[in-house]
């Protein structure tokens, strides 16, 4: 039987990743609605919304994590929502994910949860692991941290961390959740910058989920806007900041008060506070 | 639900053979880490709690057979005992208490921290790389802390007959001797397998399915214990008749 999962200079596809008509309910809600997008090679996306919007749902689907409904994900040129568990490993292996909290192995040392995919990935001797994962955490500024646990080291380290053990296999689509979620300004800058650098440097392309708009800005070259499940807006960064929609003006802006139906204003936090059923 | 068992138990015992076919399998590291944290870190608790129940049924024992005038009787029911029944079963609610609850939360919290997702997306299957190593030292460390409980019971046994009842240390060591067959030793050590791998399946079921974060750790971490030692004392009595019947 032929492999299905061709590598990525005999991919005959335009796309690093292509999603059609994608559509995901749990239960009688719609969490996506027809989403379609396409992602160049070397492109960075930005997919973004707020929370339970579906942003973090389609990124499980992208991932393989879980299965829509209907529609189709293609990485590469090959459509991964009807493959195998044994498919689905070889596509993976293909791609690094950076978790929201780094999801580190806490009992594994650094140097360890970087070199886990290669040493369970193949046959690899422990030496060339080794000198791999010191080439990894160099990419991430972590050279000498190899022999610490997850707990002794910051939050942003541990993103860092993520990073270079989401690079370990030399993927060529790098996904990122929330990459930035609970950092100060500083190293959310520190993360912002790397991702663009080793991008840029390894030839990848990214899809970054996130509500960060700083940071959403500064990574992009391409962006959606997710809003209950639908794709509101997509485009260049400079083709978002322009964009006119009301909800996506509300969302980059940060402003309380709009069309976005979670919010409580500031007019109607005063009317619940002073009317007579709170006195 | 006991589908979602059912298919984990299956992938899990292929993934113990899967070497022997020439897939990647388990590590031996793995192992010896699981065997020392679920074996050798349980021992103080099973000996302590094989040694009082040695002296239970010991006083228990002397205090009916008194009565009858057979005091020297105490050395082969608590032999008989304990290698049939009472060190299986206590060693493996002992386990069940301190490694299989352990092994759920264990699991759990990296449920919830997202490590299980992220084995999934480096294309490591989280069977392989942390239910059979599990599994694999849960079946061989229970027989293991078995036979040694069983040791301790039985010394427990002969330290207070000897030293409370005044009974003769050497009759007492004859007599159990003479009550036991080898099938008793291997009853007990039959079943201490099967109660291995109900702990270990059990504990890495409920850990892989947890949801919803902390509260939900610990809610999956109660229904393991609970259920393996359901399906313990169940698969205790299957069996026992199967050997009172059958062998």
């Amino acid at each position: 039987m032929s492999d299905p999962t061709p590598a990525p200079s005999q991919s005959k596809s335009p796309y690093a990743l292509e999603v059609r008509n994608l559509n995901r309910s749990f239960g009688s809600r719609k969490i996506m609605q027809d989403i379609s997008f396409q992602l160049k090679h070397g492109e960075i996306l930005v997919i973004m919304g707020g929370s339970g919007c579906g942003k973090s749902t389609l990124l499980r689907h992208i991932i393989g994590s879980l299965k829509p409904d209907s529609g189709e994900i293609f990485i590469h040129g090959t459509e991964i929502t009807k493959l195998d568990d044994e498919g689905m490993s070889k596509i993976r292996k293909r791609f690094g994910m950076l978790f929201q909290t780094g999801a580190l192995f806490n009992s594994l040392t650094v140097g360890e949860n970087v070199a886990l995919p290669i040493l369970e990935s193949s046959d690899v001797a422990p030496n060339i692991a080794e000198l791999v994962v010191r080439l990894k955490l160099e990419l991430v500024g972590l050279t000498g941290f190899e022999h610490l646990k997850p707990a002794q080291i910051s939050g942003g380290m541990k993103k860092r961390v993520g990073m270079a053990r989401a690079l370990a296999l030399d993927p060529d689509l790098l996904f990122c959740d929330e990459p930035t979620a609970g950092l100060d300004p500083v190293m959310t800058s520190v993360i912002d910058t790397l991702t663009v650098d080793l991008t840029k440097k390894l030839g990848l392309t990214a899809v970054v989920v996130t509500h960060d708009m700083t940071s959403a800005f500064r990574i992009a070259t391409k962006m959606i806007y997710l809003s209950e499940g639908r794709i509101l807006a997509s485009g260049t960064p400079d083709e978002i900041k322009a964009n006119p929609n009301p909800y996506l003006q509300q969302f980059i802006n940060g402003h309380a008060d709009g069309p976005i139906p979670f919010k409580l204003s500031k007019d109607n936090y005063l009317k619940s506070l002073l009317s007579p059923e709170s006195l | 639900m006991l589908l979602e068992y059912v298919n984990l138990t299956i992938r899990a015992f292929a993934g113990v053979f899967a070497p022997l076919y020439g897939q990647r399998g388990w590590k031996l590291s793995a192992l010896f880490a699981q065997m020392v944290s679920i074996g050798v870190a349980s021992l103080p608790t099973v000996a302590l709690a094989n040694f009082l129940l040695g002296i239970v049924l010991a006083i228990q024992g002397a205090g009916q057979f008194e009565k009858l005038g057979s005091t020297d009787l105490v050395a082969s029911l608590v032999a008989f005992s304990v290698l049939r029944e009472i060190g299986p079963l206590i060693t493996a609610v002992i386990v069940i208490g301190r490694s299989g609850s352990a092994i759920t939360a264990e699991l759990g919290t990296m449920k919830v921290a997202e490590e299980i997702e992220a084995l999934n997306v480096m294309g490591i299957d989280p069977v392989r790389y942390l239910v059979v190593p599990r599994l694999l030292a849960m079946i061989i460390m229970m027989p293991c802390l078995t036979v040694l409980g069983e040791g301790v019971g039985l010394f427990a046994g002969w330290l207070i007959s000897v030293t409370t009842l005044h009974l003769n240390g050497f009759f007492y060591v004859t007599n159990s001797i003479a009550a036991v067959e080898q099938k008793d030793l291997f009853t007990g050590l039959l079943k201490a397998l099967f109660f291995g791998a109900i702990v270990g399946t059990v504990g890495c079921f409920y850990g892989i399915q947890v949801e919803g974060g902390a509260e939900g750790v610990g809610k999956s971490t109660t229904k393991s214990v609970v259920t393996s030692l359901t399906c313990m004392l169940a698969m205790d009595a299957i069996l026992t008749t199967i050997i009172y019947f059958i062998l």
